[in-house]
């Protein structure tokens, strides 16, 4: 029905797009693939050769694991982002069940204190969170990195809109039955929750893994640098390095795509799930 | 009896998760809030002392206090705007069917992965403006080397570019999230009945993710106000405090010269700025109701 000429310009626009998303990410992914010499070779005057290596080497990334010790920063992200979804997928989705499906007093102001706690984002709050935690004695320590990022209210959110949604005839036969609300959540509503999960996994994962500030004033020491800070001390540290700079870039942001592009379809889902209507 | 112990329960659920948000959330913001209002002893080192208003009457009489309020208040008028229609106009996008889409919403993921600290790095090596690539493509169209980040006039937007660039990416899903709930026969019953794809896209389309869109606008907007990264990372507050918004003031004041209450105050009228923001967007959302 449409025009050859409509189908071309629809996909003129779209790779354009895809382009500019692309490009930043791409270069610094063929930079770091290159020779240090080589990097800036091909780029004024401009040639497509900036954008695929002609010699490759993976220098860059032995040296950032070998001699500059990238690996302990991806394992210290890797372990907090994984430990907080974890705890937290627990301790939301209980919240959100409860504000759901349970009638208790209080729960509407409980619930809209909550949703208002989103809206005030880690950065506000990461100055005053400093004293918080160094009186609970946890300033450069795990716990400093991983228990601030649990509750998140919007994760409880994305629980409670889709829980509520569940048909309730499912709980009352499971009452007359005489299963307890543990085993109602349990058996009932946590198995048909994946899409939230998968959503609320991921949020929690990205805010994690994307933490700059917080990091950076709750922890001193090398061995519990994360990738973000370790990426910032480096660029300070190696100017001009760039091809391992890149390399340390790439892998920090190819790791987490490596885990959202598969799950892509069931991410849109669960927030859909969670019922922005 | 039964109803009872249903709220035993259902307070055992949310102890862990409410516990957690007055700790981690709740108690910071009172922390920031009786901050304000002390500032620490010289003689005894981290003993507070109550000195009521006087951190917001110095704060008000400091010239670069007023010209962080300007850069920050400069900065949100533009980039929230542009991230919720950009955002919208991807996720119309990526809603789309056809051969190839498929494709074509991977790319657009990309930068969700991409953290904004890296973001901010691999943006400054390409906008280096002695060997940097966006340069170099610039030249092919005969438009002069631009200094970008080293230039007052320019560091905020390239900063905006490069918020944009991620944040865009990341609201699309919420934003797309919303366009799938909008029945397909409603836009083709639209469609029968003669309306063009821009009627059908403003008069139903719009109406029906009003929610999403409201929640992505208000929270992009607390987030914004709260940038801090591309300061950090890319400006220092610089070139000539054209970039100092209020967070990064906020910052040096506490990190940099260990004054914790002119930060806490700067972070009182921040997160006051922030409600006023978030109360003017839910009132317009509400009068357009009506």
């Amino acid at each position: 029905m449409k025009s050859f000429l409509t189908v071309a310009l629809i996909h003129l626009l779209y790779c354009a797009i895809g382009f500019l998303f692309l490009l930043p990410l791409w270069w610094a992914l063929a930079s770091s693939l290159r020779p240090l010499n080589d990097i800036f070779k091909y780029t004024s005057p401009f040639s497509w050769r900036a954008l695929i290596p002609d010699r490759f080497t993976l220098d860059a990334y032995r040296n950032i694991f070998f001699e500059k010790g990238f690996g302990s920063a991806i394992f210290n992200s890797l372990f907090v982002a994984i430990a907080t979804v974890l705890v937290g997928l627990a301790v939301n989705s209980l919240a959100g069940f409860a504000f759901a499906i349970l009638r208790f007093p209080g729960r509407n102001a409980l619930f809209g204190i909550t949703v208002l706690t989103f809206l005030v984002p880690f950065e506000a709050i990461s100055i005053p969170l400093y004293t918080v935690v160094r009186s609970l004695g946890w300033l450069d320590t795990y716990l400093a990195l991983i228990v601030p990022g649990v509750a998140n209210g919007i994760v409880i959110f994305l629980f409670r809109q889709f829980f509520a949604q569940v048909p309730r005839e499912l709980v009352d036969a499971a009452k007359i039955d005489g299963a307890s609300w543990l085993t109602i959540f349990l058996r009932i509503y946590l198995p048909l929750s994946k899409p939230v999960i998968v959503s609320a996994a991921l949020l929690i994962f990205l805010f994690q893994w994307e933490s700059f500030l917080w990091p950076l004033i709750a922890t001193r020491s090398e061995g519990l640098r994360v990738i973000q800070v370790a990426l910032a001390g480096f660029e300070q540290r190696y100017q001009t390095l760039w091809n391992e700079l890149f390399a340390a870039a790439s892998l920090a942001a190819l790791i987490p795509l490596l885990i959202l592009l598969p799950l892509q379809r069931f991410y849109v889902q669960g927030v859909t799930a969670g019922g922005f209507k | 009896m039964k109803s009872r112990s249903e709220a035993l329960v259902a307070y055992w659920m949310l102890a862990p998760a409410l516990l957690a948000l007055g700790i981690f959330r709740i108690y910071p913001i009172a922390v920031t809030c009786w901050g304000s209002l002390c500032t620490e002893s010289f003689v005894h080192a981290g003993k507070q002392i109550f000195v009521g208003l006087a951190n917001y009457l110095d704060l008000f009489k400091d010239p670069i206090f007023w010209k962080s309020v300007w850069v920050t208040i400069k900065l949100n008028i533009v980039i929230n705007p542009l991230q919720v229609c950009l955002a919208l106009l991807l996720a119309v996008m990526a809603n789309q069917r056809f051969r190839g889409i498929g494709f074509y919403r991977l790319l657009f993921f990309v930068p969700i992965g991409v953290s904004l600290p890296i973001a901010c790095i691999v943006w400054r090596i390409m906008l280096d403006p002695n060997n940097g690539l966006i340069d170099s493509i610039l030249a092919l169209g005969k438009i002069p080397a631009q200094p970008f980040l080293i230039n007052q006039d320019q560091a905020l937007w390239c900063i905006v570019a490069i918020a944009t660039w991620k944040g865009a990416s990341f609201w699309m899903i919420f934003l797309w999230a919303g366009l799938q709930d909008v029945p397909r026969e409603v836009q083709e019953a639209a469609k029968i009945d003669g309306a063009t794809q821009i009627q059908r896209f403003l008069r139903i389309t719009l109406p029906l993710i009003k929610r999403p869109l409201l929640f992505v606008l208000v929270t992009d907007t607390a987030v914004n106000f709260l940038l801090f990264v591309p300061m950090f990372l890319l400006t220092r507050g610089g070139p000539a405090y054209s970039t100092n918004v209020l967070m990064y003031e906020a910052y040096k004041s506490g990190f940099t010269y260990g004054e914790m209450g002119r930060a806490l105050t700067i972070v009182m009228v921040l997160l006051a700025l922030v409600m006023v923001a978030v109360v003017a967007q839910f009132s317009l959302f509400q009068r357009e109701k009506s």
